[in-house]
């Protein structure tokens, strides 16, 4: 199939933007996997526009973070888990109130970990999350470990009309080079949801929004590799599966 | 390659190797760049250190996200940056409205109101270069350039906004974006 590299280019400038959506969003996964790996041009064309993308930032003023930035980051850099490290046993409860990760959607875009530092939103997120599980829309499932994943690590997922929460613990930190992808799928047609993340000692607090839940019929965590935008989920490494009707 | 991603590369190569020391130089020689599109683009300090924060940890997690074959360390970053202070902008607009953006921020192409600012001479120098390249698109790709990338807007809602079919928009983007790349490749 011969492709259309005008259009090509502009589905790659959207996506550098990060300016698609719907099924040109879709489209330019697809070309992204199917067509610009194998066309020298279209790397080319990706490559430099990507360029572009990051030296627009240089247009903004530049402005001198606040000192205590720099501290924030060391802090949070020494609670860094290291790869293998044994995660901290707790209660969901207790884990909850505390956890660290926070994933939020709007329709299938993704916002991830912004408010990593935001203690209050949380707190806030994971009392939704309680209160979520004993609504009566509620349906708390369990988010199965499959094949080598440590068993130990379960997940709940509560689903309601319009928002799906999972919270986790006892959850492996990802081997070097990667991270976690949330998916949500119908009829074994998965859909990567939003940007990966890392558990924080174990503890994953993930809510999803703004998605009509009953669209799909299964959700899967997996483990990718970080920079690569997977096409479809990974069977390598821990991975998590649960069953949304 | 110029000497100063020569030595972002070192930089990056200790930072992969735990070293602190360069990854703090990554942060002097970065930090203020990344935090003034992340306050560009969310209008709301707070968010925006959160984004600056985030964005340098996940270079220490996984500082092999960073391929040197893809191009230079600056463009990867500030990419990640620009590219979560669009996901928190997002979020936050379902949250509730934007107020207006911030009073002290000035227009993309607009002169820098912190010229106090010190910075590395080549990252002075882009900045330029950067400038004076948007300053010569058509206003109508600047217009569609600035709401995508300093606003967060995908192309449906930017048709919708100017009232123009969404095949326009794409147009524009890509003519920008294409004289962008000529007048920004380096030598």
């Amino acid at each position: 199939m011969t492709e259309d590299h005008e259009r090509i280019d502009e589905l790659l400038a959207g996506y550098v933007l990060l300016s698609l959506s719907g099924e040109e969003a879709a489209e330019a996964d697809r070309i992204l996997v199917d067509h610009v790996p194998s066309c020298a041009t279209c790397r080319a064309t990706l490559s430099e526009l990507q360029a572009v993308s990051g030296d627009l930032a240089l247009a903004a003023p530049p402005v001198d973070p606040p000192e205590t930035l720099l501290p924030r980051l060391h802090h949070a850099m020494d609670e860094v888990p290291l790869a293998g490290r044994t995660p901290r046993r707790g209660a969901l409860i207790a884990v909850a109130a505390s956890a660290v990760a926070l994933v939020a959607m709007g329709g299938l875009s993704l916002v991830l970990g912004n408010r990593l530092s935001n203690a209050e939103t949380r707190t806030g997120t994971a009392l939704e999350i309680l209160s979520a599980m004993r609504s009566p829309g509620a349906t708390p499932v369990t988010v199965t470990p499959q094949d080598q994943t440590p068993p130990d690590s379960g997940m709940v997922e509560v689903s309601t009309a319009d928002r799906l929460y999972i919270a986790a613990e006892f959850c492996p930190e990802p081997t070097p080079g990667h991270a976690y992808q949330l998916w949500l799928g119908s009829d074994d047609e998965w859909t990567a949801v939003g940007e990966m993340f890392w558990p924080d000692n174990g503890v994953l607090l993930l809510e999803v929004t703004g998605v009509d839940v009953s669209q799909f019929d299964g959700v899967w965590i997996t483990q990718e590799t970080v920079g690569s935008p997977p096409a479809e989920p990974s069977t390598d490494g821990p991975s998590w599966f649960g069953t949304l009707r | 390659m110029d000497e100063d991603d020569r030595h972002d590369l070192e930089l990056h190569r200790l930072v992969s190797a735990r070293e602190r020391s360069a990854f703090d130089e990554l942060y002097r020689r970065y930090g203020r760049s990344a935090y003034g599109v992340a306050l560009r683009v969310t209008s709301q300090d707070l968010i925006a250190q959160e984004v600056v924060q985030d964005a340098f940890l996940a270079l220490w997690r996984a500082p092999e996200a960073f391929d040197p074959a893809r191009g230079a360390f600056r463009s990867f970053f500030l990419s990640l940056v620009h590219h979560r202070a669009v996901d928190a902008v997002r979020r936050e607009e379902r949250l509730r409205r934007r107020t207006e953006r911030a009073a002290n921020l000035e227009p993309a192409t607009g002169e820098d109101p912190a010229e106090d600012v010190v910075e590395d001479a080549y990252l002075r120098v882009r900045r330029k270069e950067v400038r004076a390249a948007l300053t010569t698109l058509p206003p109508a790709q600047q217009q569609v350039l600035e709401m995508a990338y300093f606003e967060g807007k995908t192309q449906v809602r930017i048709a919708e906004e100017l009232g123009i079919p969404i095949g326009t928009v794409k147009t524009r983007t890509l003519a920008a974006m294409r004289k962008l790349r000529d007048a920004l490749r380096e030598e």
